[in-house]
């Protein structure tokens, strides 16, 4: 091993031509902060051939923008995130997933900044070693980290809608572009997320929600289902995530604790979601308070009685993940009015995948 | 040196870029004219514009006025309410632009009635011009001339959104009528 700074022996030294690809990838504005994996065509085939899709095949159009994105596109924005090949079936799947939502259209240029929560059901999750359990929100786990980093190559490369030009988030959200997880299908008393989604269970498939934040809820001291519930509908209620003009969003990724403890107690996913809707309520006089008074909040008609922070019960979406080893769940934030699309893609392989 | 590296930002071919955009020649005046206004869901928007209006209409001759409210923040108006203006209309204002979508559809409806000959001034707050102005890009017009008011606007008092509104129409006139806003080379 040399350490001498030699300029020609530099020049030949394949990790410095690594070096030199990456800072070559910052130059052209193509990365999101991080260093990126260079696509080639090589690169980008070896991905086509995991899909059934077409590389040409339109998968986003963005009309006030006069863009659209192929697979093949995605296929190479993939490959900067660090996916490898078996992964883009599921950064496909997401990706349709993402699109589904209502709210997604305005999502990636909002001031709101939303992020992806992308979920993953079925056998791929230990096929891919797709992480269900401990830091499931991350860092530490490849396809975790990259089908979600994925996701956010794709606009910003795709659509060209990057940070203080079309991009205009006032200050986004930490792990934006680096949420994906897998649900503990395992360690949950219920059917899986994407049975909610309307699959079949067993299936392979991709749901998601785009999110404005996510918040803790620690609650380790009661084996009360309803004293857990209390303290889950409090979060639920905090006026700061209320706009203003119809209601405020709430779901849930409930540890495998807070999940079994309703399990044990005989209550359903649907038991949840009813409870939490009818208990996560403010006071009229307190969003008034806060200058959050207009609109549905001071209908005269529905004076003195409580406001309902929650759109409905089937909209407080509800999985489980992380690790039983602590009473700890997530409260996330659902972007814009419109509720989760209700609506899970499964996962389209051209093969059976090999495996990590 | 790094030829085989594929741009991510290369679509379909399809995906052509556009050819720069021509703007629309502008009237002597606004007398005997007709304005239109096409306003956003955004809040104020609408005030805003029909104080202009009022203005407009009071102080420099404008006959008649259409208002229009596109339905969607992040895209062009329709094709249906832009004909209403392309055929109702001698000058148009479009606004506001007080958020990231919005501030960048604002421009692009600004742009597109330029395109059919109707002189139009896009009003955006001016924590917006980033957005405004990678829109004007996107649209060919790099350097698109529109009228920036202080930031904010959505939590303005109805007094307060008519003092933005009269301190804006000199302006207005200016942009709509002087011909300054020839197309960026």
């Amino acid at each position: 091993m040399t350490t001498a700074a030699d300029p020609a022996e530099a020049a030949g030294d394949p990790v410095e031509q690594a070096k030199d690809v990456i800072e070559y990838c910052y130059e052209q504005g193509w990365t999101d902060g991080l260093p990126v994996v260079p696509a080639t065509s090589r690169g980008v085939g070896a991905f086509l051939a995991t899909t059934p899709r077409g590389a040409e095949e339109i998968i986003g159009t963005a009309p006030h923008l006069g863009r659209s994105i192929t697979v093949a596109q995605a296929a190479a924005n993939a490959i900067m995130a660090g996916c490898k090949p078996d992964y883009f079936p599921l950064v496909l799947a997401a990706w349709e997933a993402v699109n589904l939502e209502r709210s997604a259209r305005g999502a990636w240029q909002s001031t709101s900044g939303p992020s992806p929560l992308i979920v993953v059901n079925g056998p791929v999750r230990s096929r891919l070693e797709i992480n269900c359990e401990g830091g499931v929100f991350g860092p530490g786990f490849r396809a975790n980290a990259t089908i979600a980093r994925a996701i956010g190559l794709i606009v910003r490369n795709g659509y060209g809608i990057r940070p203080h030009e079309l991009e205009q988030a006032t200050q986004g959200l930490p792990g934006r572009w680096s949420v994906c997880l897998g649900e503990n299908e395992e360690a949950s008393p219920w059917e899986p997320f994407s049975v909610a989604g309307g699959l079949e269970p067993g299936v392979d498939a991709v749901s998601a929600v785009l999110i404005r934040t996510c918040e803790y809820v620690d609650n380790r001291g009661t084996d009360d289902p309803v004293a857990v519930l209390t303290d889950f509908a409090d979060t639920l209620a905090r006026m700061g995530a209320y706009l203003g003009g119809g209601h405020s969003s709430g779901g849930l990724v409930l540890g495998p604790e807070h999940a079994q403890l309703f399990g044990r107690h005989g209550y359903g996913r649907a038991d949840v979601q009813r409870w939490l809707f009818e208990h996560a309520v403010r006071d009229r006089a307190d969003l008034a308070a806060a200058g959050k008074g207009d609109g549905p909040v001071g209908d005269p008609a529905q004076a003195g009685t409580p406001f309902p922070m929650m759109p409905s019960a089937r909209d407080i979406p509800i999985l489980v993940a992380g690790a039983g080893n602590a009473a700890i769940s997530m409260v996330f934030r659902p972007f814009g009015w419109a509720p989760w699309s209700g609506r899970s893609v499964p996962v389209a392989w051209s093969r059976a995948p090999s495996g990590a | 040196m790094f030829d085989s590296i594929i741009d991510p930002t290369l679509g379909p071919a399809a995906d052509a870029q556009r050819a720069p955009a021509t703007l629309a020649d502008r009237p002597d005046s606004l007398s005997g004219l007709r304005l239109g206004l096409l306003a956003n869901t955004k809040r104020n928007a609408e005030q805003f514009l029909d104080q202009v209006g009022r203005v407009l209409t009071e102080q420099h001759g404008v006959r008649a006025v259409v208002a229009r409210k596109k339905p969607d923040i992040t895209n062009t108006a329709p094709e249906p309410i832009l004909d209403d203006l392309r055929a109702g209309c001698d000058v148009v204002v479009v606004g506001v632009g007080d958020c990231g979508s919005c501030s960048a559809s604002a421009v692009a409806d600004g742009i597109i009635l330029e395109q059919s000959g109707v002189p139009a001034v896009v009003v955006c707050t001016d924590a917006f011009t980033a957005s405004a102005d990678a829109m004007a890009r996107v649209r060919g017009v790099p350097g698109y001339h529109y009228l920036t008011v202080p930031h904010p606007m959505a939590n303005l008092t109805p007094g307060g959104v008519r003092d933005k509104a009269a301190a804006a129409v000199p302006e207005i006139v200016a942009m709509l009528t002087s011909g300054a806003m020839a197309a960026a080379s």
